[in-house]
């Protein structure tokens, strides 16, 4: 049984984000409800208020605009799973959709709840960070964009402000020798380990980024790895992914739990990137 | 959960030690700490701990016993608290040291945490990484308190 | 459980007009009321069941416009103007449908509990492709667990029933 909470339902951006700064943290952004929904029932959190944000026009969109790809943060993980926009040129992000949880919560949950709710143990954060995403972030008269690099602050915290309502997710569009790749480990039901990688290939590999998730509190840019790979050609680069590996686990911040010791998870990460990187090339 | 912080005061012993048992300005070191109360001083000691990670918040109304004292060297505490909202229990067992050197003084601690209950769901590395963050600045802010007041 | 309908003036009832099992049906919910807890509840609908209660186990899937989700987390108002199928409204006119057959035939449950959960998913499951490899299948139903029969059977219900349900089609 769930405590009692009146539901607001705002037609706008704009209505929403009045009543997120009126009422604060007596009231939440609900969408799909698929972590929100679990934590309350737990008794972790309570709220007066749910904003059912179902009713916002134009965020379930999948489209192509100036160059990128602008994704509504209500699509479903199941929308963007199917979406044949993103099949064809983000392979990777439709396969990590298909991937997450279950059938149940891939037919309700969404792209923006899940970034938005921030749990460590998450999937999409990691590869956005690697594709160069843009969370754009929205008030009642304002709008800005929050680099995805600089989106996950903390377990459970992203850096939108309390009345802020994440929109939509930029991702540009690939060029045609960019390639990426997503792995994942975990037994548990969510994923211990997450690593993403993405570059453009052309004789060597440019353009890297490496991210790392699920290891540490929030998904992060592991900068040292990359510049271990930057600019090489694609032997000398593979001749480096082990040391890449070492370097992205020492920053994926692991803490030892149920999900496996430090040092398991930092080993898992340095063979996931390996395997990522191996998989982005073929 | 074990913890174990060391920080380095430009500041006598005599000080640092007459520092830890003004209670109120002790307790405004701890992150999270307000209301502090003295009950039976020099042994018992309320506060109530408000954390925050991410949307959930904990507040423990708290009671410190001191278990062993050596003047100007060791403190032995015990603090435990309880948030019925959520259904959780918290127990620290703190041993702090105090050594000279030269003109700074060494405060040490170690420290051991319990969470016990609902909180735990969350994790043993989120608790485990917010715990050893309110201890890493509580340490901070003993070390300006004392080297900031001169 | 049954509830006692204490009218507050200050209690926010959401009406909920929704088509279940085939048939209309019109209620009140709070904001807060569980899918679940309304059908098994309210609405006397058993076969759906709370187990895990947190969107893992899948013994408490419903179809809703004939997708599968987690009902005992899914807030109850969520299906106003949407159809929803539950264990109960799967044989017609007292025959039972291909899933249900085959699960009987080839030995699909054993205590029963997962049963109502893992049938109304494969319907879903076969509903969107009809003809899924076993990789396919298993990854749809990787959401509903089963502690009896070790997914052998269950996988063979469900390829038999797509492979009949295909022949009639």
């Amino acid at each position: 049984m769930l405590r009692r909470f009146r539901l607001e339902e705002p037609e706008s951006v704009a209505e929403a984000a009045e009543l997120l700064g009126r009422f604060g943290e007596s009231a939440k952004v609900y969408a799909g409800g698929t972590e929100l929904l679990l934590a309350m029932k737990e008794g972790l959190v309570q709220y007066e208020r749910l904003i059912n944000v179902k009713k916002l026009t134009g965020l379930s969109d999948v489209t192509s605009a100036d160059g990128a790809f602008v994704i509504g943060a209500l699509c479903t993980h199941h929308q963007l799973e199917n979406s044949p926009v993103l099949k064809d040129k983000l392979p990777a992000l439709t396969k990590l959709e298909q991937n997450v949880a279950n059938v149940r919560v891939r037919q309700v949950g969404t792209i923006g709840g899940n970034l938005c709710f921030a749990e460590p143990h998450a999937d999409p954060g990691t590869l956005l960070i690697a594709l160069g995403a843009k969370m754009i972030a929205e008030k009642a008269s304002s709008k800005r964009e929050i680099a995805a690099e600089d989106f996950f602050v903390d377990a459970y915290e992203t850096a939108l402000q309390a009345d802020e309502v994440l929109t939509k997710i930029h991702i540009p569009v690939p060029v045609p020798n960019a390639r990426s790749a997503y792995l994942k480990f975990g037994y548990l039901e969510r994923p211990s380990v997450g690593v993403a990688v993405a570059f453009n290939l052309n004789g060597g590999v440019s353009g890297v980024k490496i991210a790392v998730g699920c290891a540490g509190p929030a998904p992060r840019r592991v900068a040292e790895a990359e510049a271990l790979l930057e600019g090489k050609s694609k032997d000398e680069a593979l001749r480096h992914v082990a040391e890449a590996g070492a370097s992205a686990g020492r920053a994926a911040q692991a803490i030892s739990d149920l999900h496996g010791s430090q040092e398991y998870k930092e080993h898992i990460v340095g063979v996931l990137l390996k395997r990522a990187f191996q998989s982005a090339l073929s | 959960m074990q913890f174990q912080k060391e920080v380095e005061i430009l500041a006598p012993r005599e000080k640092v030690w007459e520092f830890i048992w003004d209670v109120d300005r002790f307790i405004a070191c701890v992150p999270g700490c307000k209301e502090a109360k003295t009950i039976d001083p020099g042994k018992r000691y309320a506060a109530t701990m408000v954390e925050k990670v991410g949307p959930f918040k904990v507040e423990f109304p708290t009671t410190i016993e001191v278990l062993e004292r050596e003047e100007l060297t060791r403190i032995k505490a015990q603090a435990t608290g309880a948030d019925n909202k959520i259904g959780s229990r918290m127990k620290l067992d703190l041993d702090v040291h105090l050594r000279e050197d030269g003109d700074k003084t060494i405060l040490g601690f170690v420290a051991g945490v319990d969470i016990l209950g609902k909180l735990a769901a969350l994790g043993h590395g989120i608790i485990k990484r917010k715990a050893d963050q309110v201890l890493d600045e509580f340490a901070q802010a003993v070390k300006t308190k004392l080297e900031g007041d001169g | 459980m049954a509830k006692a309908m204490i009218k507050h003036s200050d209690t926010q009832w959401i009406p909920v007009s929704f088509t279940l099992n085939g048939r209309l049906q019109e209620i009140e919910v709070e904001p807060h009321e569980l899918l679940l807890d309304v059908v098994r509840d309210q609405l006397g609908l058993t076969g759906a069941k709370l187990s895990c209660d947190v969107e893992v186990c899948g013994a408490c899937t419903l179809l809703v416009d004939g997708r599968p989700v987690s009902a005992c987390t899914t807030l109850a108002f969520e299906v106003r103007g949407r159809s929803v199928l539950t264990i109960e409204g799967l044989a017609q006119d007292g025959k039972l449908h291909p899933l249900q057959e085959a699960f009987i035939e080839h030995g699909g449950f054993q205590c029963g509990f997962c049963t109502p959960g893992m049938i109304l998913a494969a319907k879903a499951l076969l509903d969107e492709n009809p003809n899924p490899s076993e990789a396919e299948l298993k990854h749809f139903m990787h959401g509903n667990i089963c502690r009896c029969t070790g997914y052998k059977k269950i996988i063979e219900s469900i390829m038999a029933a797509a492979k009949k349900m295909r022949a009639k089609a």
